[in-house]
Formats: structure tokens, sequence, C-alpha cells
């Protein structure tokens, strides 16, 4: 769920923008270089992006019973690494305003920010550290705390923006967080299983861009644990 | 294509420069949040809404349909403004967050209709080549004029990967629809590496040199609009500042 257009006062809109704008250029400078060295880089950047837009369409169910749609960032930041994301992540969240109404132009630096940087960020931090303990429990924990971490931003925004008349900033977080980060618990579990699953499905049908994206090791592809359907007789 | 999108590119101002249409869109937009929210967001509203259902001739159903998504945010973002934490009793209903919430809807709700008025009138090809105008790199761009390519393809993937799915019984249970959206997810990534690997070697036969580089058309820019877009923006902001005068 992204922050509605205009939701923000306009001095938030504005300094939400100014955080996002380095890690967005930075992400823009990446991908230039990477155009420039490899020209074809530019078609496998395009599918990286219109695969994030179709990954965050999908319907997935969340644990308590409801359906939801994941975020998307905890995969594409395996598989892309965070600073191409800030970019990919950036235009999937304008596209999902201009075609779809979601989020906002106003507040796009903000969901910027919490969705294509803090989210990705946090989940590449957490796979790189938990990566030795084996590809599916990286790229879960990477998948549920990107989910996560990006509603917990979300939520301190809108705290920051309207703080509580009687306990502050802190009430607000408390009040907003339960709203939009503790909600979110079981559907960050159920993404982290479904990303699993997904890079389950991807070692065993595309291990040769995994290979490239450096997501796989030569080791991994042999070591890698069978999918229940790779089981069955 | 999105119902944004078509509605963009089979509605009356489609052949209208994209620039008179982001100032009178973005132009109310930027009066929807600039303005004092009591009155500025009910008349950028109405105005926006009269744009929208007059002369860019959205019908009504598909407004409310396309603005239910923001509403339903902004409906559940406002209620935290209706309950105050900490002090005796630690959480209680706070009455006096009423007219801060309702502030707060009806800005939202304004430039939200500004948003639509915009998407709706002004196809997403006819924004991303000009983006390079505002200083975005052409890399970016061109990748993002990739993305816009190749998303309607794979989300027809998606749906009809699903509609495969459930007919296999692939939703009966929270396991088997887990599975499938996972299947849906990996089906599409093959999809769009593999397009994306055929576009390159297409590309390559026609002599792809690394640019992307489109012919744009350029319709011509309307002084007519442009003024009336002006005097619309210039009453909006008169009128919101007037009535705030007399109602306080």
């Amino acid at each position: 769920m992204h922050i509605a257009e205009g939701y923000l006062p306009p001095v938030h809109a504005a300094a939400w923008t100014v955080v996002a704008a380095p890690f967005v250029v930075h992400g823009a400078r990446a991908m230039v270089r990477q155009v420039r060295e490899d020209p074809d880089s530019k078609l496998l950047l395009g599918a990286a992006g219109a695969f994030t837009f179709v990954l965050s369409a999908l319907k997935i169910p969340s644990v308590t019973g409801s359906s939801s749609h994941p975020t998307g960032t905890g995969l594409g930041t395996v598989l892309f690494r965070p600073p191409i994301m800030a970019v990919l992540g950036t235009i999937v969240l304008l596209f999902q305003a201009l075609l779809l109404a979601h989020g906002g132009l106003t507040t796009l630096g903000a969901n910027a920010f919490s969705m294509a940087i803090a989210g990705p960020w946090i989940g590449y931090g957490v796979y790189r550290l938990t990566r030795r303990f084996g590809l599916s429990i990286a790229v879960f924990l990477a998948a549920m705390l990107a989910d996560l971490s990006t509603y917990c931003v979300t939520s301190v925004q809108l705290a920051l923006a309207f703080p509580d008349p009687v306990s502050g900033v802190v009430g607000s977080i408390a009040k907003f967080g339960g709203i939009f980060a503790i909600t979110q618990i079981p559907l960050a579990v159920a993404e982290g299983l479904l990303t699993v699953l997904v890079v389950r499905l991807l070692v065993r049908n595309s291990p040769k861009e995994l290979l490239r994206l450096g997501v796989l090791r030569r080791r991994d592809e042999t070591t890698t644990p069978a999918t229940p359907q790779e089981s069955r007789p | 294509m999105s119902r944004l999108d078509t509605l963009a590119a089979t509605g009356p101002w489609r052949l209208r420069h994209p620039g008179e249409k982001a100032l009178l869109g973005l132009g109310l937009l930027g009066c929807a949040v600039g303005l004092p929210p009591w009155p500025g967001a009910l008349v950028v509203g109405i105005v926006a809404l009269a744009l929208l259902l007059g002369p860019a001739r959205v019908g009504a159903r598909q407004v409310l349909e396309l603005a239910a998504g923001p509403a339903a945010f902004i409906t559940i973002g406002s209620l935290p403004l209706l309950v105050a934490v900490g002090g005796p009793g630690v959480v209680r209903w706070a009455p006096e967050g009423l007219p801060r919430a309702a502030e707060l809807a009806a800005r939202s709700l304004a430039a939200t209709l500004c948003l639509l008025l915009f998407a709706a009138t002004t196809p997403l090809a006819d924004i991303l080549p000009r983006l390079t105008r505002l200083g975005v790199p052409a890399a970016v761009t061109e990748v993002a004029a990739l993305m816009y390519r190749l998303l309607f393809g794979l989300l027809d993937t998606a749906a009809t990967t699903r509609e495969a799915q459930a007919m296999r019984l692939g939703f009966v249970s929270w396991r088997a629809t887990m599975r499938s959206a996972a299947g849906q997810a990996s089906t599409v990534f093959v999809r769009a590496f593999d397009r994306a690997r055929r576009l390159d070697e297409g590309l390559a036969l026609r002599g792809y040199d690394g640019n992307l580089t489109v012919d744009v058309g350029s319709p011509p820019v309307s002084v007519r609009f442009l003024a009336a877009t002006t005097a619309v923006l210039t009453i909006v902001i008169a009128a919101s500042l007037w009535l705030r005068a007399v109602t306080t």
C-alpha cells in the first residue's frame, strides 16, 4: 500500500523527495555506467523492471486467510542489487501512480524511500548476512524483512507528518504502525515464503540467468535442495 | 493496457500536447496540496471532477472505480487522527482530531482527482520520452520505455498462467495457492528475460548500436488551451483565498 496522492503535507513530501534523491541518482549513475559498458544490458534491465512491476501485481494469500500483493522488493534486491532497485523501484512507483492511481506524484519521493530504498537495502543487508546459512533461509529473511521494513518506514513517515496531540511522534508511530505495519506481519511472512518458492523454481528453470545476476554460485547449482515438485516420482 | 492508459489513448485530448495537460493536471495538483485545505481542496476537487466528467469525458463510474483504491488508503490513514495515545486511559477517542482528519481526507481526495485528470488524458508513452528534457538520463528513460513495452505482455502471461492454474485446481488450498503464485512469478521471470533476449537479437539484426531513439510526435501547443488553463488556475486560487477570507 502506497501513500496516496496529496496525503503528505507539502514540506514533508518535498523533504522525502530530497532524502530519496541521492539514492535514486546513485542508482541512475550505476545504470548509465552499466548500459555504457554493455548496451545489451539495457534490455535486461527493462525486463527486470517489468518483472518487478508484474511481481507487485500478483495476488498472494496471507496466513490469516485474506490476500494481498507482494512488494517484490526482497526478490528484486536479491536479483538486481539495491542501487538498481532504487531506480527500477522508483520507475515502478511512477508507473503505478500513472497507470493505476496507486501512490502519487507528490508522494513519489516518500514512497520511493520506503519501497525502493529502505526495503531493498535492509533486505539486501539481511541477505548478505545470512547467505552463509543457505540460499532459502537468506531469501526468506530478506524478502520478509524487506516487506516489513517498507511498511515500518511508511508508518514512521506518516507519524512524522501527523504527530499525536498527546504523545507526539512516538505515539503516532504506535498508531500508524498498528494499522500499516503490525497487520503486515502475516503478509510479510507470506511474501518470504513465496519468494523462497520463486527462487527455488528459478534455480531449476533459469540457472544461467541467476549465475549471470550473481545470485547463484557455481557450487549452489549442485547443492540447492530439490523443490517439492522435483522430489515427486 | 491499464484502464487509465486506455482512457488516455482513446480520450478526446489524446492528440493534445502533453505539456498542456501537465500544466492543467499538475497545476491543479499543486493547488490541491499548496492551498489551505479549506476551502482549497473543495474548490480544486470540484474543478478537477468537472473537467474529468466534462471535457475529458471520463465516466462517473470509471472515476469512482479508479478513486476507490486511493480512497481506501485515505480513509484508513485518516482514522489515527481520531485517536490519541498516552495520558490516562492510554488510548482514547479524540473528536478534536476530526477537523484535521477531514482536511487531510479532502486534500488527498482532491489531489487524487487531479492525478486522475492527468493520467486519464496523457498516455504514459507520451510522457516517458519527454522525461529526458527534465534531466532524466536517456539510459533511464529508455529502460523505463522498455519496461512499459514489456509489462502488458507479461501481465497477460501472468493472467493466462493464473487461469490455467485455476482450471487445474491450483487455488484449492493455501499451499496450492502459494505454489501457483510462485509458478506465475517464475513464468513471468523466464518470459521477461526471453523477450528481452529476442528483442536484443531482433535489434542486433537491424544494426542496434545501443541507442533506442524513437520518433516522438510533437503536436502543436494550443495557445487557447494554455490561456484557458491559466485562467482556470487563477480562478481556483482566487476563489479559494476569497472563500477562506469570508468564512474565517
